[in-house]
């Protein structure tokens, strides 16, 4: 590295993880064959790579204390972004609240984006283009029916908060970790792929062939570049390769129980994996595989990074899912039925004039007396004294329920038990969004809730994000009080 | 002192129900008939007619204009305008239509209601205002969302209980047993009410009115002219409309309706008189909430005893303040453009003591009216009716 790149620090990670879990026997009771331990996590049918990715960035940038313009650039690693050609990255950045000249890229075609991401934005930190990068790996993949990845398929997303920094020194300074390596290799071989015409994720041709000829030479080749040994986190495609890369490497494997417990996170399996592992002192070496090109990273962890401390709290839970309801969810099996379409089309003018405010969730705050009327575009006058001197400011994310209803069937594309609440958010506004159909059993006037972003709909191909009214979990709420300092202190 | 202007001389509608024989124009013609055969002295000729239906979109018509009525009614070429509210669109037509009398312009016109409920499956047509509305805001908001959130807060506020709820129920389809134009004729228990399914919780199948077709009509004119009609007129006392915001987020409370209080305020402050004074109403109990939220705001119980005082049957037929003697929304059904007509013609036969088995006392001589609905339940309407001129 040359003398005049700036170091690169990590002051803040975050991850999500959908809640459902699948058990691979599940799967291997229909078709027969996979099955293995642990579970697979499953994206129920409101959610997808872009809202796992917002969540998990919402809690890296929460951990870091980055304020969204406070952010110079977003750089995102999805295999599959949720339009295949179309505005994924704009939609992201806008619902993270990010400035609207915010620079970055969208990475993606194979698992290895997650990588790709992480070193562009490093290099962006370096040359000096941008102060505070905000990286994300999120996947959510959709794996052929009866193919093996069906039986290791899972989802997750990780984000990192990058700045310049050098290593922190004895006294507190400096960022928490530094990225202090870096190396990536290429062989030009066919491994899981999907056709452009192709709904679902194929299993690679022959797994001993991709094993021994693919996977373990080159992971353990760019691996054994970054000069450590200590502690692995590695992509993982049928949850026995990162095993077997370690055995050659030496050294401890550190994402083995987020594997587990989640599955095959594609893009983001090897930030996840190292996740939890920013809490504790000492060098990860990450390495990510997709495409026919391995990547590795070393992190030199000198003081626990903020929002390393929970993921081991975040990725724990889940509930179990029947293989049928995770179809239901995937979109993999649905019923001959027309669904009801959106009250106005997604591509319309009706979402070009207001996506921006509800994707940053905005209210229009009166001057005169202080009420927020929600949304800012059809509220020219104030709702409560009917004033026009109106501020648009965001939304408090946490409320309480003031009131709801549970619609208990409904055709689709609605999924039953579907809530639908009267938030009085913190900030003294009030807003009715759908809540979700795990907490339909039990919902209570005045729970807590935190809205959270979610796929309301998806209509000739465009998928419709809004925020839901979630219970808040103990976890959620743990959450906010592992804030760092504001990324503006470290970054220099 | 009563406003007066504008008397009713005639009223009628056809018996309601799943009408899969009978187009729109056929309804339509049914009720006008029964209204023109209503009028003592003989059918009048009609000067102008205001129609209410507030869903064409449900018979494949959606946007038309008022010239469908008068060519299905034999009148085509008289003056005809549509009107559409949300639910109070009947009795929105209602008023207006007074107004119309009491300009001069008009002397006799007809005001009429006309909906197609089922001519569209129940996903093509309730359901589907799910997707109405703002694209995410009120994403889902079916029919009872917009009154089912006041039941979750009603009940935690003042104790309201489910049986609260079933006893109105229980009560509107006994009446709708004495009621021949009522969809349905059967009675319901509260433990058949509590065991019904879970449609939109807290609400159940039978907390909640069901989709009806039906029509219904009643022929206006000056108060001048109204006994060259009939010896019975009955007058139009006063009437209110009231508008809120049309979003649920957006509600001031959760344990009322403040349209409906609003346009009844104006209702009976034109007609120079008190909830007291009402000797039976007809109210918009669309779910049984409905009706405990209407009681409250309009006056006749006090905030948060709506539930108590419908278990305890003072809105019974023999209670302190009968509501709903046709069997309301909820037996009689909701057509919606007809609705509020048709309730007009309930308080027009009660006024004039032609209600038969379900005839209530009439002391003061007042009767009331209301509906309220569309989104976020921010439209209200109130017409007051009256015996006396």
């Amino acid at each position: 590295m040359s003398a005049d790149v700036r170091p690169v620090g990590v002051v803040g990670v975050g991850v999500a993880a959908p809640a459902l879990r699948l058990a691979p026997g599940e799967v291997a009771k229909v078709w027969g064959t996979g099955g293995g331990r642990g579970s697979l996590a499953v994206c129920g049918a409101d959610e997808d790579t872009l809202t796992l990715a917002w969540e998990a960035a919402e809690r890296a940038m929460g951990a870091a204390g980055a304020a969204g313009d406070a952010v110079s650039g977003l750089w995102w690693g999805t295999t599959r972004p949720p339009f295949a050609e179309g505005p994924s990255h704009a939609f992201l950045a806008s619902a993270l609240g990010l400035s609207v000249s915010v620079q970055g890229a969208l990475c993606a075609g194979s698992p290895h984006c997650g990588m790709e991401a992480l070193l562009a934005a490093w290099d962006a930190v370096a040359a000096g283009h941008a102060d505070v990068a905000l990286v994300v790996a999120s996947d959510a993949l959709l794996p052929g029916l009866g193919t093996a990845g069906e039986t290791t398929t899972g989802a997750g997303a990780a984000a990192l908060v990058l700045v310049a920094s050098a290593g922190a020194d004895g006294n507190g300074a400096g960022a928490p970790a530094r990225l202090v390596s870096r190396a990536t290799r290429r062989l030009p071989v066919v491994d899981r792929v999907r056709g452009d015409q192709e709904p679902a994720t194929g299993d690679v041709y022959d797994g001993r062939l991709f094993r021994e000829e693919v996977f373990l030479p080159l992971v353990a080749d760019v691996a054994a570049t970054l000069g450590t040994r200590e502690r692995w986190a590695l992509a993982d495609p049928d949850g026995k390769l990162a095993g077997a890369a370690v055995r050659r490497l030496g050294g401890t494997l550190v994402s083995g129980d987020t594997q587990s417990r989640l599955g095959d996170a594609g893009s983001a399996a090897a930030l996840l994996g190292a996740a939890a592992s920013f809490s504790s002192p000492g060098t990860l070496g990450l390495v990510g595989y997709g495409g026919g090109r391995a990547t590795a990273v070393a992190v030199e962890v000198t003081r626990p990074v903020p929002g390393a401390q929970i993921v081991e709290e975040l990725l724990s839970g889940g509930s179990p899912v029947s293989y049928t309801d995770a179809l239901k969810a995937r979109g993999q099996l649905q019923a001959q039925t027309d669904p009801i379409p959106m009250g106005v089309p997604p591509g319309g003018a009706a979402f070009v004039r207001g996506n921006a405010e509800m994707l940053l969730l905005e209210g229009a705050r009166c001057r005169a007396c202080g009420t927020v009327s929600t949304p800012p575009s059809i509220h020219p006058h104030c709702i409560g004294c009917g004033g026009t001197e109106l501020d648009v400011v965001p939304l408090a994310r946490r409320g309480t329920v003031q009131t709801f209803v549970v619609n208990q069937t409904m055709p689709p594309p609605f999924t039953a038990p579907l809530p639908l609440v009267v938030v009085d958010l913190e900030d003294g506004a009030r807003l009715m969004v759908q809540g979700t159909s795990a907490d339909a059993a039990d919902l209570t006037i005045g729970d807590p809730v935190t809205l959270t972003l979610r796929r309301y709909a998806t209509e000739r191909a465009i998928p419709v994000y809004g925020y839901k009214a979630l219970r808040t979990p103990s976890r959620a709420a743990a959450g906010t009080t592992t804030s760092g300092r504001p990324v503006e202190e470290v970054a220099r | 002192m009563s406003w007066n202007k504008v008397a009713v001389v005639g009223a009628g509608l056809i018996k309601m129900g799943e009408l899969f024989d009978q187009s729109y124009e056929q309804m339509a013609a049914g009720a006008f008939a029964a209204a023109m055969a209503s009028v003592d002295r003989g059918a009048p000729e009609i000067d102008a007619c205001i129609v209410a239906t507030q869903r064409g979109s449900l018979w494949g018509q959606e946007g038309i204009g008022g010239n469908t009525v008068p060519s299905a009614l034999g009148l085509s070429g008289i003056p005809c305008t549509r009107v559409e509210n949300a639910c109070p669109s009947g009795s929105d037509a209602f008023r207006i239509g007074a107004m119309v009398v009491a300009s001069g312009v008009h002397d006799v016109v007809l005001v009429i209601g006309v909906e197609k409920m089922r001519d569209k499956s129940t996903q093509e047509g309730l359901l589907a205002r799910a997707a109405a509305g703002h694209p995410l805001y009120n994403r889902g908001e079916t029919a009872p969302v917009l009154f089912a959130p006041f039941a979750t807060r009603h009940m935690h506020e003042f104790g309201t209980t489910p049986e609260m709820l079933a006893s109105v129920a229980v009560k509107n389809h006994h009446n709708g047993c004495l009621d021949p134009y009522a969809h349905f004729q059967s009675e319901v228990t509260v433990e058949q009410v509590l065991s019904s399914p879970l449609v939109c919780s807290p609400l159940r199948l039978l907390d909640c009115c069901p989709q009806t077709d039906g029509a219904a009509a009643v022929v206006l004119t000056t108060a001048e002219r109204a006994t060259e009609f009939t010896d019975k007129p009955v007058y139009v006392a006063g009437f209110g409309v009231a508008t809120d915001h049309p979003y649920l987020h957006e509600k001031s409370t959760y344990v009322g309706l403040p349209a409906t209080t609003l346009a009844s305020t104006r209702a009976y402050d034109m007609a120079g008189i008190g909830p007291a004074d009402v000797d039976v109403a007809e109210v918009h109990d669309c779910f049984t909430i409905t009706e405990i939220l209407d009681i409250e705001d309009l006056g006749f119980v006090e905030k948060g005893k709506g539930g108590p005082a419908s278990l305890e049957g003072e809105t019974a037929l023999d209670g302190r303040i009968p509501v709903n003697p046709s069997g309301g929304l909820l037996a009689k059904g909701h057509p919606i453009g007809a609705t509020g007509i048709a309730q007009i013609t309930e308080c027009f036969w009660q006024l004039r003591e032609e209600a038969g088995d379900r005839q209530v006392t009439i002391r003061n001589g007042f009767a009331l009216q209301h509906n309220v609905g569309g989104r976020g339940s921010g439209v209200s309407v109130v017409n007051l009716l009256t015996r006396d001129r």
